[in-house]
């Protein structure tokens, strides 16, 4: 909360707005203090006075008033007309929509069919029936413009708090033997606050014009009394002939309300928990690339490999470095394990061989990924797309979320096909059936026009398999594409995909945190931590016999089947946050073999046996042992 | 896809139902009483009782309420004494210029708001998003009735490329022509409000969409990022965003009344005011039962355009 | 040894399509009638896959949601929450997502308070010291309590959602899911925490996960369920090493487990059955290799088999594995 004035100020816009309207309010407030002329005395001698003439400023209107003193007085009265009007209008519309949204059920379905109701109406005619009804006034229209508003609130209040009375932490507080009326009070309220603050600054400047607009038509503020609105509308008659009595109230009406959005959006910027991580910004079409150091060479022909790649998140002023040097490599019908904690980096690793990782705020700061001998890092927008998705194939982890729910999985499927091959669209589409077949989906011809909420997460992760297979890619990218299946799913899909991998030659780089998934699928496996590789090698090899002590105490985490109840060996601490990196060995700290020597300096990743290699000075196993 | 819509329009029925009450309920709390205001504060007596028993105003609410509805359904809205004629006449007269003039700029809001809103998404931060923002909160800051009056000032005094104010010529001919000339700046002035909400709400319905797994699917496969934008993300994001022109509707259609007045349109938000300030009850209330079920009815339209493109919408 | 937890009978039924008036469209069978029974200072592991019932279960067990049907009793009287602050005392809960189990606009020495003030009335000298000895219980250093939830770790926020739960001192835990949503390294620190509390507080557990692995480290007992029913419960040694119900045997062998070769242990590519639509008899049969018509006719009740394992099943694997 302390950071909100901070964030405000930062904002040159808002700040902007805020002082306009800081001026405007202040001479509002001091208006009766002014040695102006009354605003309400006539004087027609004096009438249709052009602006900076001798004794009125801004000129007089068609009764020969003052327009400096009429504009300053009716300022003021719009101004306290359109805040009393907001401020009524939350109130009452965040009570309801508190309510509604904290009871449900028939409460809510009661007061939300009313609320429904009142929008049935064009504001405007809902407004006029009010006033209608009371009778031409200000304090009337001031009332129309915040019924009609209480509706707005309501239902947006509403569906916050639906949101946040379904969160575990209201449960809590029920458990801890709090009351309803308590739990709205200390437990809904302090979290629906911020959005009534946005809902309130980004509408009072709406709820100005109206009233402006409601005296405009001459159904609020009476003569002689004026308020902007009906400055304006006594002086549209004189509109042709004498312009300046219509600008003068229009622009301040102008400068008001542009004033207050600008510091309305402010409000909302800094109050939007989303916005200040920076979340609200559009991910560009590739990962955005800042290579200082020189380019690491390809070594020998492969497939693909990854050269000292480090990827960045960049947030106002901190630096994650999500990965921070990676060298990797796939070779032909190869699979490729790719493990890890949370927050190791491998999914920002995979991502960024195709330059998918969400940029703002990803960035590639170094290293190359090397695609049959072409570093694809600064490659043009264009050559990265036709690689993607037709040699270099991703799937993802939560089916529901990577198909687009709009279109059917045969649309999808085409479109995949289609963005590298001409086909048409019949042949595509006997295409999309036969893929369907191929991942053993049942009755494809039928299911080909399924859209993803219709299907089972097993039958979408199937789909997302087919669809990296549309364009027979060499090199698919399978980022935990079943931890979000249930483990009978996960065994089908995982057993799919070996079987495809074997009858297609794939290459498979398969991201999992899951040693069983490993030992399972993948020929190789690299072992990922605090955004480096710490150990590389063959399955086997490292699970036999981990060399690198994380390795090997993550594995004794794990608990397997079969052993019975007992206490498991945990590791202590916790990883390292990556905008904050030790020195020299990462693991350091949670490790029981680390020396002075591992917190000195950078520890390099070493030949370590025949095949693997690892990045410790003191390993598990020897080398010898490693051979084996 | 008909079942649906049938549905939808029986669930209206309460709705309209409420509209009435809400409306008559509203009327009913007038304080003083429409026969004296009727005949003036000189009417005898007897004439005032006399005027009260033709307008049925000596039974109870409720079945006031009742017979006004039934003659309602009967297409009697009653007399409006200020106008001398049938409320219906005269509102279906009013509503057809009302219709020409909110629905233009209700078409010209939604293109040019959603076109906005998707490029200065795609162009975030960009010179496009900067000037399309500006542009954004400029035409939600500046009041309908007031853009208008500078429109006419430029436009139609000092440029003379349009007329000031009215429909139709006084002479000359009533053709398209004509009606164009007399639409354009009224039509325009009405729709740069409704333009920039409508952008502003398109422009942030896309980032949101923009950041979702399925888009980062689409660029995997390596779909060309004009169609991520276009195919992808907007179709995603009007899912948001057809709600939101339901709700701008019913601002154009309040806007109107504003530019009604300014313009000089003959539609019905200018017979409401008058009949406001001369207190012609019937009027109101028929102009406003009949503006209110014509906007119902295009929520359901808007609410079947949603479930045409969302397929998650149960039909 | 006295039962804490026992369920008669306990089901519950979702409407699916609410009208304002009249009947729902369809009901969804969420919890089928089940009886189960808690012993104290057990554990009591619930094991099945999404959709199975498991937390809808949960959530009843500590009066979160209405049951249907059935009864709940707690320490042999039945669930009562009218009085909040004396139904707390009695039973708890952990919650899966640690983070969104703590309100992000409160410090962590106002969410532990909570609990402290609303159930045993201390004041603020007493709870000051309450907290600094649950506070050492779990592991956590004093210095937190000033924070606010969303500048700890799944792994801290986990271990105060458990303090918070000892601040109310009740003796029957119920863990819906506790370690699911934390990394591997985590897990066990947690887990080993959880046993170690509860031999420290005399606690009694219902376990609830999607992992067989984890449940079998912590449990004593375990029941399986499968679509809203329990197909077996017994023993976890014997549940584990024999499994009686064929589910139970596709579950323990789905796992991916290291020095296990891959197989996918079902050919064809089968999944829950529908809920609006649910198979006759016993729920499991369309993917059950040993489906016989029996079957169809009418869903097994629970039998006892030997070694005190029940299964609700016609045809009972035998018990070599």
């Amino acid at each position: 909360m302390m950071a909100f004035p901070k964030l405000l100020a930062r904002n040159r816009l808002a700040l902007g707005g805020l002082i306009v309207m800081g001026l405007v309010v202040v001479l509002a407030l001091i208006t009766p203090l002014l040695p102006l002329a009354d605003p309400d005395v006539t004087n027609t001698a004096n009438r249709f006075k052009r602006p900076f003439s001798e004794g009125a400023l801004l000129g007089t209107d068609h009764l020969g008033r003052d327009l400096l003193s009429r504009l300053l007085w009716g300022t003021r009265l719009s101004l306290a007309v359109g805040f009393t009007a907001a401020i009524a209008a939350a109130t009452l519309g965040a009570a309801i929509g508190i309510i509604a949204g904290y009871y449900g059920g028939r409460i809510d379905n009661i007061i939300m069919r009313g609320v429904d109701m009142l929008m049935a109406f064009p504001y405007i005619l809902l407004a006029l029936a009010i006033v209608a009804a009371l009778g031409p006034g200000l304090m009337n229209a001031l009332i129309a413009v915040a019924a009609v508003n209480i509706p707005f609130f309501a239902r947006n209040i509403r569906g916050i708090t639906v949101g946040i009375a379904h969160k575990e932490f209201i449960d809590a507080a029920r458990l801890s033997g709090m009351t309803d009326a308590r739990i709205i009070l200390t437990e809904v309220l302090p979290n629906v606050v911020p959005v009534i603050v946005i809902a309130i600054s980004t509408t009072i400047g709406w709820m100005i014009l109206e009233t402006a607009g409601l005296s405009f038509l001459g159904l609020g503020s009476q003569p002689p009394q004026a308020d902007l609105g009906s400055m304006l509308g006594e002086a549209r008659s004189a509109l042709i002939t004498n312009p300046h009595t219509s600008v003068v109230p229009g622009a301040m009406i102008l400068i008001i309300v542009m004033a207050i959005n600008l510091l309305g959006d402010g409000v909302r910027d800094a109050l939007d928990p989303r916005l200040k991580s920076g979340a609200l910004s559009r991910p560009m079409p590739t990962t955005m690339v800042k290579r200082t150091m020189p380019v690491p060479e390809a070594k020998a022909e492969t497939l693909l490999a990854l050269r000292g790649l480090k990827t960045q998140f960049q947030v106002k002023d901190r630096v994650y470095k999500a990965v921070g040097g990676v060298d990797l490599q796939v070779n032909p019908g190869e699979c490729l394990g790719l493990i890890g904690e949370s927050g190791s980096g491998k999914s920002v690793a995979a991502l960024s061989i195709m330059g998918l990782v969400a940029s703002p705020p990803g960035v590639i700061t170094g290293g190359a990924v090397y695609y049959r001998g072409e570093d694809l890092i600064d490659a043009p927008y264009e050559k990265l797309r036709s690689l993607r998705g037709n040699r270099i194939a991703y799937i993802f982890q939560d089916p529901l979320a990577t198909l687009h729910p709009l279109y059917t999985v045969g649309d999808q499927l085409i479109e995949a096909v289609r963005a590298h091959h001409p086909f048409n669209k019949t042949e595509a589409r006997a295409h999309a059936i036969d893929l369907l077949k191929s991942v053993r989906i049942p009755n494809a011809e039928q299911r080909v026009d399924s859209y993803p909420h219709e299907m089972s997460g097993g039958m979408r992760q199937r789909v997302g398999i087919a669809m990296a297979l549309a364009n027979d890619p060499e090199i698919i990218i399978a980022d935990e594409p079943t931890t979000a299946l249930d483990v009978t799913v996960q065994a089908q899909i995982l057993s799919l995909l070996d079987d495809l991998r074997r009858e297609r030659g794939l290459a498979i780089i398969f991201i999992t945190h899951d040693f069983g998934v490993v030992a399972q699928v993948c020929d190789r496996v690299a072992v990922m931590y605090a955004g480096r590789i710490v150990e590389e090698g063959p399955t086997r090899t490292i699970l036999n016999a981990p060399a690198h002590p994380y390795t090997a105490r993550l594995m004794a985490c794990v608990p397997e089947l079969g052993q019975g109840r007992r206490e498991l060996a945990a590791i202590q601490g916790l990883p390292p946050v990556v905008d904050k990196m030790p020195k020299g060995c990462a693991f350091a700290e949670r490790c029981n073999k680390a020396s002075d020597a591992c917190r000195q300096a950078n520890i390099e990743l070493v030949r370590h046996g025949a095949n693997s290699l690892v990045r410790c000075i003191s390993p598990e196993t020897s080398a010898l042992e490693a051979s084996e | 896809m008909a079942g649906y819509i049938l549905k939808r329009l029986i669930s209206a029925l309460p709705v309209l139902f409420g509209i009435s009450i809400i409306v008559f309920v509203i009327m009913a709390m007038i304080p003083g009483d429409p026969a004296t205001a009727i005949l003036g504060s000189y009417a005898t007596p007897e004439n005032v009782e006399k005027l009260k028993r033709d307008l049925g105003l000596d039974k109870p609410m409720m079945q006031r309420y009742f017979i006004w509805l039934g003659n309602m359904l009967q297409g009697d809205f009653g007399r409006s004494f200020s106008l001398n004629r049938s409320v219906l006449d005269e509102v279906l007269d009013r509503f057809g210029a009302t219709l020409i003039l909110a629905g233009t700029s209700f078409v010209l809001c939604s293109i040019l708001g959603i076109a906005a809103g998707v490029v200065s998404a795609a162009r975030q931060y960009g010179l496009a998003d900067r000037a399309i923002t500006f542009a954004v909160l400029l035409g939600i800051s500046i009041p309908s009735f007031f853009l208008g009056m500078m429109m006419i000032l430029i436009f139609a005094v000092k440029l003379r490329w349009f007329p000031v104010s009215g429909m139709w010529p006084i002479y000359g001919a009533r053709d398209l022509y004509a009606l164009i000339s007399h639409l354009t700046l009224p039509a325009l002035s009405l729709a740069v409000v409704a333009t920039g909400v409508i952008a502003r709400l398109s422009r942030s319905a896309m980032l949101e969409v923009l950041r979702q797994d399925f888009i980062r699917t689409a660029r995997a496969k390596g779909v060309h990022e004009r169609s991520v934008i276009w195919r992808h993300a907007l179709r995603a994001a009007m899912v948001s965003i057809i709600p939101v022109l339901g709700v701008q509707a019913g601002f154009v259609l309040s806007g109107a009344v504003y530019i009604e007045m300014v313009f000089q349109w003959p539609g019905v938000g200018r017979m409401l005011v008058d009949a406001i300030l001369k207190r012609d009850i019937l009027l109101v209330q028929g102009g406003v039962v009949f503006v209110a079920a014509c906007y119902v009815i295009f929520n359901i339209t808007v609410d079947v355009a949603q479930s045409l493109l969302d397929p998650r919408i149960k039909t | 040894m006295t039962t804490v937890l026992k369920l008669t009978n306990l089901s519950k039924i979702f409407p699916v399509g609410k009208r304002l008036f009249g009947p729902p469209k369809a009901l969804v069978r969420a919890v089928q009638p089940l009886s189960l029974s808690v012993e104290e200072g057990e554990t009591l592991g619930i094991v099945g896959e999404s959709g199975c019932g498991k937390s809808t279960l949960a959530r009843m067990l500590v009066g979160l949601l209405p049951p249907s049907s059935g009864t709940i009793e707690i320490n042999g009287e039945p669930l009562d929450n009218a009085d909040p602050t004396l139904f707390g005392r009695k039973i708890q809960y952990v919650f899966q997502d640690p983070i969104s189990s703590l309100n992000p606009r409160k410090t962590i020495r106002q969410i532990m308070e909570a609990p402290l003030r609303h159930l045993h009335n201390m004041s603020a000298a007493d709870r000051g010291r309450r907290i600094a000895e649950i506070f050492a219980a779990v592991n956590l250093r004093e210095e937190f309590l000033d924070r606010y939830p969303h500048e700890f770790s799944g792994g801290q926020a986990q271990r105060i959602g458990i303090a918070r739960t000892l601040a109310a001192d009740a003796r029957i835990l119920i863990l819906d899911e506790p370690v699911s949503a934390l990394d591997v390294s985590v897990q066990a620190q947690v887990l080993n925490l959880l046993a170690n509390l509860k031999d420290e507080f005399g606690l009694t557990y219902l376990f609830i996960s999607h992992d067989l692995a984890v449940v079998e480290t912590v449990s004593d007992r375990v029941a399986v369920l499968y679509f809203g029913s329990v197909v077996e419960v017994g023993p976890a040694d014997e549940v584990f090493s024999h499994p009686k119900h064929p589910y139970t045997k596709l579950l323990a062998d789905s796992a991916p487990v290291v020095g296990r070769p891959l197989k996918a242990p079902e050919g064809r590519a089968t999944e829950l059955p529908n809920p609006l639509n649910p198979p006759d008899g016993c729920a499991f049969r369309v993917r059950c290799a040993y489906a016989s018509d029996q079957c169809g006719r009418e869903a097994p009740r629970l039998e006892k088999q030997s070694d005190g394992v029940w299964t609700a099943c016609y045809h009972p694997l035998s018990g070599s594995k």
